[in-house]
């Protein structure tokens, strides 16, 4: 599955939903596209994160592009997003 | 008007007062006044520039802005000292960044090299010893986005790692933005930047509330950061990204090394706050509750912890609320309130008229209409008033300039900035006062040579004051240099054939000769005020105003050129004469008093003229009607009323009109934009029965007669 390029407010509800319809799937997601990361949108990735692996099944974000890992990493998600709080 | 256009006039519009504040400031750092609050509010000026240049994508100026931000930001940590020579710069730089906003604007070009020399210089300010300058490091790289993509990686977060934090203490930034932040459009990721920006960053994020994706809002908030940013940044910098956001992203802003006994040597100027700390203890167990009752809790619960750890925070320049308010419906609002005025006035005529008594119900009820007519235009005026501060914050970059271009050493004291006038007034103060202040440094002042040889200070001083004078503003711009030279002037004078060679000229008349046209004393044409547009365009443009300009001069001394302007362009009070068949107002501000004179009080002089004898000195009796040429003869100064004028041309005059019908408050309204400009009248306006009535030039009519009266005719170009 592919993220859109932005992931701000407005592509929030949508991504949740995608995601959901994809759920007990492994999931690699690709974030090669994406321009912007916002505070929603992380939420709602490391919310699906934290779901799949409560199944037990595999999650990845592959290929991210600049400005996704820029953006992830402004908001200290790396932690978050590696290793379960 | 594109509402991205609206914006960026907008922005302009406190581009303007951002670098107003940011001159204020360094001046005050200049006189020596450094405290923190005034580096706080430079330090702000130039980050609120510079963050709304980025949001329109003014690169240069972003680029610039940052430099200058940087090294203001090195003496708000203490790094730098505010000493004269770092000031002096820094106010060269606002006004290399003056030229960046004037540039956005589309109103002039910056002068790149300059520009990039005076980075140069900032960032060599704050250069440490044998390290590369800080700020020229941040000039090639701006935002923090260096490292690349890497793969996301799970390490602890940190930034700009060549840069390790100078001491243990920081700042421990907690920030928890609502989900009515993210519906308007604000994302915690901006914040985030800004603050990266600022330095050296580590930012933890606190998932804990996240509830897993079956149980997402995706619009709600849950996520809260954490931000350590070095010691040395500035409180007030790291609350500014927050400021417009207020409650919608609630902070929590502490130093954490408040235990630490180095904490108050590393930011001396950042003292602990007690109380937010205490919050940063309280709230998570009080966030803890809000959550569990509900999503929209925790914006509840922070607010006030925001409150508190805000208490600190400097008090928004200006202190209460403002609004802007375009110009065109305060001005429409004025022109209605004029009528308002005009209307009662003819309400009060007609039922005065009626005969109705004045202890009458309706009479009385007229007089507090009246009151309150007044109250609502002085308080409509009180809008459009301005503190004349706004003309005079441009004037020290211009006394610089002067100062270099004629390699003069130049001291600009300001006194009575505060003074207020109205807007319209403000608008055209400019030209004169910025002429004014180049004649006082091109020809006023000596050169540094000239003034060590008369024994006198090598800097010379130009004042520029405002004050209020019997309800008029008056602008006085004063030089310490050598004095109007009187015999070069009236050499010149006569040379151009404006006096007559064997004239007799007192100093003050002598000195006037230079508001006349085509006079000019320079020698050779200056680069400075040598432009083409002499004092008789100055004294035009103010007596256009309603104004005057005098000068008094004392040789070896100096100058003063005095203006003297009406306080508002709208209303006048004045006294209601008849002449003739003319009803006309005279100003009341230029009337000392009135009185119908004895015989024995008058003298002949010659066929036509006559003094009136007043308390033991003799004053001209001018017959108003005969000045304004409407009777060819003079009334019996007897049967009519005096008017004792002061005129700031040729001292004081007795007008003669036939009667007083009152004094009341009229509507000025201008002849030059309806009719024309007439000698001796000042505008015009109209009267409760709804007739045209002329206002008096007091000052033109006494100079018209004494320059008629005077047998140097070519004097009369003066006027």
């Amino acid at each position: 599955m592919k993220l859109p390029q932005i992931l701000d407010l407005a592509a929030a509800t949508t991504l949740r939903t995608q995601l959901m319809e994809r759920r007990g799937q492994k999931l690699a997601l690709d974030g090669g596209e994406v321009e912007r990361l916002g505070g929603l949108c992380l939420q709602v990735l490391i919310a699906a994160r934290n779901q799949w692996r409560v199944d037990g099944v595999d999650f990845r974000i592959v290929n991210p592009s600049p400005a996704f890992a820029d953006g992830a990493r402004l908001m200290g998600a790396d932690a978050s997003l590696g290793d379960a709080p | 008007m594109d509402p991205m256009d609206a914006i960026k006039q907008t922005y302009f519009q406190e581009c303007d007062e951002l670098l107003a504040s940011l001159e204020e400031g360094l001046l005050s750092l200049e006189a020596g006044e450094a405290d923190s609050d005034t580096i706080n509010a430079v330090f702000r000026a130039v980050h609120s520039v510079k963050g709304g240049a980025g949001a329109f994508g003014f690169d240069a100026m972003v680029s610039f802005a940052h430099v200058f931000e940087t090294t203001l930001d090195a003496m708000r940590s203490g790094k730098l000292d505010p000493d004269p020579e770092s000031v002096k710069l820094m106010l060269r730089a606002a006004d290399v960044l003056a030229d960046h906003v004037a540039a956005a604007k589309g109103e002039g070009a910056v002068d790149e090299t300059r520009a990039h020399a005076m980075a140069d210089e900032l960032a060599a300010l704050v250069a440490p010893e044998g390290g590369a300058p800080r700020a020229s490091a941040a000039v090639a790289a701006p935002v923090a986005d260096e490292g690349g993509a890497d793969d996301w990686g799970f390490k602890p977060l940190k930034f700009g790692d060549d840069d390790p934090p100078a001491s243990p203490a920081g700042w421990r930034l907690i920030m928890r933005p609502t989900k009515a932040m993210y519906a308007k459009g604000h994302d915690a990721l901006l914040f985030l930047r800004e603050l990266s920006r600022l330095g050296p960053t580590a930012t933890t994020l606190d998932t804990s509330w996240l509830p897993n994706l079956d149980g997402l809002d995706p619009e709600e908030s849950y996520c809260t950061w954490t931000a350590e940013l070095p010691a040395e940044t500035p409180e007030i910098a790291i609350r500014d990204i927050f400021d417009f956001v207020g409650d919608d992203c609630p902070i929590e802003l502490t130093l954490t090394a408040a235990v630490s006994e180095e904490a108050p040597a590393a930011a001396p100027a950042a003292p602990i706050d007690i109380d937010a700390l205490l919050n940063s203890v309280r709230t998570p167990t009080a966030e803890r509750e809000a959550l569990e009752g509900g999503a929209e809790k925790p914006a509840a619960a922070a607010p006030a912890a925001d409150k508190a750890a805000n208490k600190n925070a400097p008090a928004p320049a200006g202190g209460g609320a403002t609004i802007r308010v375009d110009l065109e419906r305060v001005d429409r609002m004025i022109d209605l309130v004029g009528e308002l005025v005009i209307n009662q006035a003819m309400l009060q005529q007609r039922v005065t008229e009626s005969g109705a008594a004045r202890s009458s119900t309706i009479a009385m009820g007229l007089d507090e209409l009246e009151q309150l007519t007044r109250e609502i235009q002085d308080s409509v005026m009180a809008i459009r008033a301005q503190p004349v501060k706004s003309v005079f914050q441009r004037m020290p970059r211009l006394v610089r300039e002067a100062a270099s271009a004629t390699g003069k050493q130049v001291r600009l004291v300001m006194e009575g900035e505060g003074t207020e006038v109205d807007k319209t007034v403000i608008e055209r103060l400019s030209d004169p006062i910025t002429h004014m202040l180049r004649n006082a440094i091109d020809h006023g002042l000596e050169s540094t040579e000239e003034r060590i040889a008369s024994g006198k200070q090598e800097e010379g001083t130009v004042r520029l004051a405002a004050l209020h004078r019997s309800g008029r503003i008056v602008i006085e711009v004063s030089d310490d240099g050598k004095g109007i030279n009187r015999p070069k002037v009236r050499e010149i004078a006569v040379k151009k054939g404006l006096v007559a060679v064997d004239a007799n000229l007192s100093d003050e008349e002598i000195d006037n000769l230079i508001f006349l046209p085509g006079f000019s004393t320079a020698t050779s044409v200056s680069n400075l005020s040598g432009r083409g547009v002499g004092m008789d365009v100055v004294k035009r443009s103010i007596q256009a105003l309603g104004g005057r300009i005098t000068i008094s001069s004392i040789p070896g001394k100096g100058s003063t050129f005095t203006l003297s302007l009406p306080l508002t362009l709208a209303v006048l009070d004045g006294m209601v004469v008849s002449v003739g068949a003319q009803t006309l107002v005279a100003p009341l501000t230029t009337i000392i008093e009135t009185l119908r004179p004895k015989p024995e009080e008058v003298r002949r002089l010659g066929p036509r003229g006559a003094v009136l004898a007043v308390r033991g000195s003799h004053v001209p009796l001018i017959d108003i009607g005969v000045a304004l040429g409407q009777r060819a003869e003079p009334i019996d100064p007897t049967q009519g009323v005096v008017l004792l004028v002061e005129s700031e041309v040729g001292g004081r005059a007795a007008l003669v009109a036939d009667e007083i019908q009152g004094q009341r408050q009229v509507v000025i309204k201008s002849l030059e934009a309806n009719f024309q400009r007439v000698e001796g009248v000042a505008a015009a306006t109209i009267l409760g029965d709804g007739r045209v009535a002329l206002i008096l030039d007091v000052d033109a009519v006494v100079e018209k007669v004494f320059s008629d009266r005077r047998d140097a005719a070519p004097l009369a170009k003066a006027s």
